[in-house]
């Protein structure tokens, strides 16, 4: 910003100004700037109203380490339940924590079972009363076969998790 | 005594905006907002295992759809009537990126305009194959319910 010269134009900042640099320019130099007020407000201004736009409130799901979504342009907001994921590295993980490779558990399904009985049963220990929803996530690399999902589904179908919700980056 | 209106020092119209509280709120918000800003915006599409749905029941005349992979760009697509094929259709392509623009156009002018108007299909069910990819396998699912074909479900097929 640069400083009016005059006194007569000038708020009561800039009178300090004007004379703080007037009594040190007989020395040496005024090392006085002014902060450009403006354009920072402008600036945070249009940061917030951008922001806003993007703001969601739908809630968040985790996507585990070596999984990429598939996108999808038909996608509909994600809802909360566990999550299970199929690696590219063909590992299977609920909410996070591995439950071991897909193709053992495919031959023996006994420990995805009892780990979703368990989430079952602490559900409906929280929720008395209330029918089971049977949501789950489904979270699977986009190379991996449809056929190895598919089967996954199909346990998940057995253990009483009916509506399964597949994971993918929305494209709008 | 009454103060006559009008008459006195004028008072200064203009006033200065007390910028301080404003930048403080503003940056506030920013941090905010920068904090709980969503990147990237995971979605879901719903699917059934392998059985039709309560639509197929309500209607008199349903239709419903199966699709059979063979591979990533060849797939067979039988349309059933209350039950029973009344049509094949073939989709193939050379390239994997020609094939959901094939199936689309299929399904829009051969199965959903069978008849003079056009029918809704009650439940879709897609029998994937080892060789297609889930992102493929998603694509699909996109390409269908871009159709109003909701109700789809995905058969447990073994690797062949």
């Amino acid at each position: 910003m640069i400083l009016n010269q005059s006194l007569i134009a000038a708020d009561s900042f800039e009178k300090h100004l004007i004379k703080r640099k007037r009594k040190v320019s007989w020395g040496k130099k005024a090392a006085v700037c002014a902060l450009m007020l403006t354009s920072m407000v402008d600036m945070f201004s249009m940061l917030v109203v951008f922001l806003l736009q993007t703001f969601s409130t739908s809630p968040e799901i985790l996507i585990n380490k070596g999984v990429s979504l598939p996108d999808s342009l038909t996608a509909a907001q994600v809802k909360e339940a566990p999550v299970l994921a199929i690696a590219s590295d063909k590992n299977l993980y609920l909410d996070q924590k591995l439950v071991g490779p897909v193709e053992k558990i495919l031959k023996n399904p006994k420990d995805l079972i009892n780990k979703l009985n368990d989430i079952k049963n602490n559900w409906g220990k929280s929720h008395s009363g209330l029918a089971f929803p049977g949501e789950i996530n489904l979270q699977a690399d986009k190379e991996v076969a449809s056929t190895l999902v598919s089967e996954v589904m199909g346990i998940l179908t057995t253990g009483q998790f009916q509506s399964i919700q597949l994971a993918v980056i929305g494209v709008r | 005594m009454r103060k006559k209106v009008g008459i006195g020092p004028k008072k200064e119209l203009n006033a200065d905006l007390n910028l301080t509280p404003f930048i403080d709120l503003l940056s506030t918000c920013v941090c905010f907002l920068l904090i709980t800003a969503v990147w990237i915006e995971i979605g879901s599409v719903e699917i059934k295992q392998s059985h039709g749905t309560e639509a197929s029941a309500s209607k008199k005349i349903s239709y419903d759809l199966d699709l059979v992979y063979f591979n990533p760009t060849k797939i067979s697509l039988n349309l059933k009537k209350n039950g029973k094929k009344i049509r094949t259709y073939k989709v193939s392509t050379d390239s994997e990126d020609k094939f959901q623009n094939s199936l689309s156009s299929t399904i829009a002018q051969k199965i959903l305009k069978i008849k003079k108007g056009s029918i809704d299909i009650a439940s879709a069910t897609i029998t994937p194959r080892s060789s297609v990819n889930y992102g493929h396998l998603m694509k699909t699912l996109d390409t269908l319910r871009s159709h109003n074909i909701i109700n789809i479900g995905v058969l447990t097929a073994k690797e062949r």
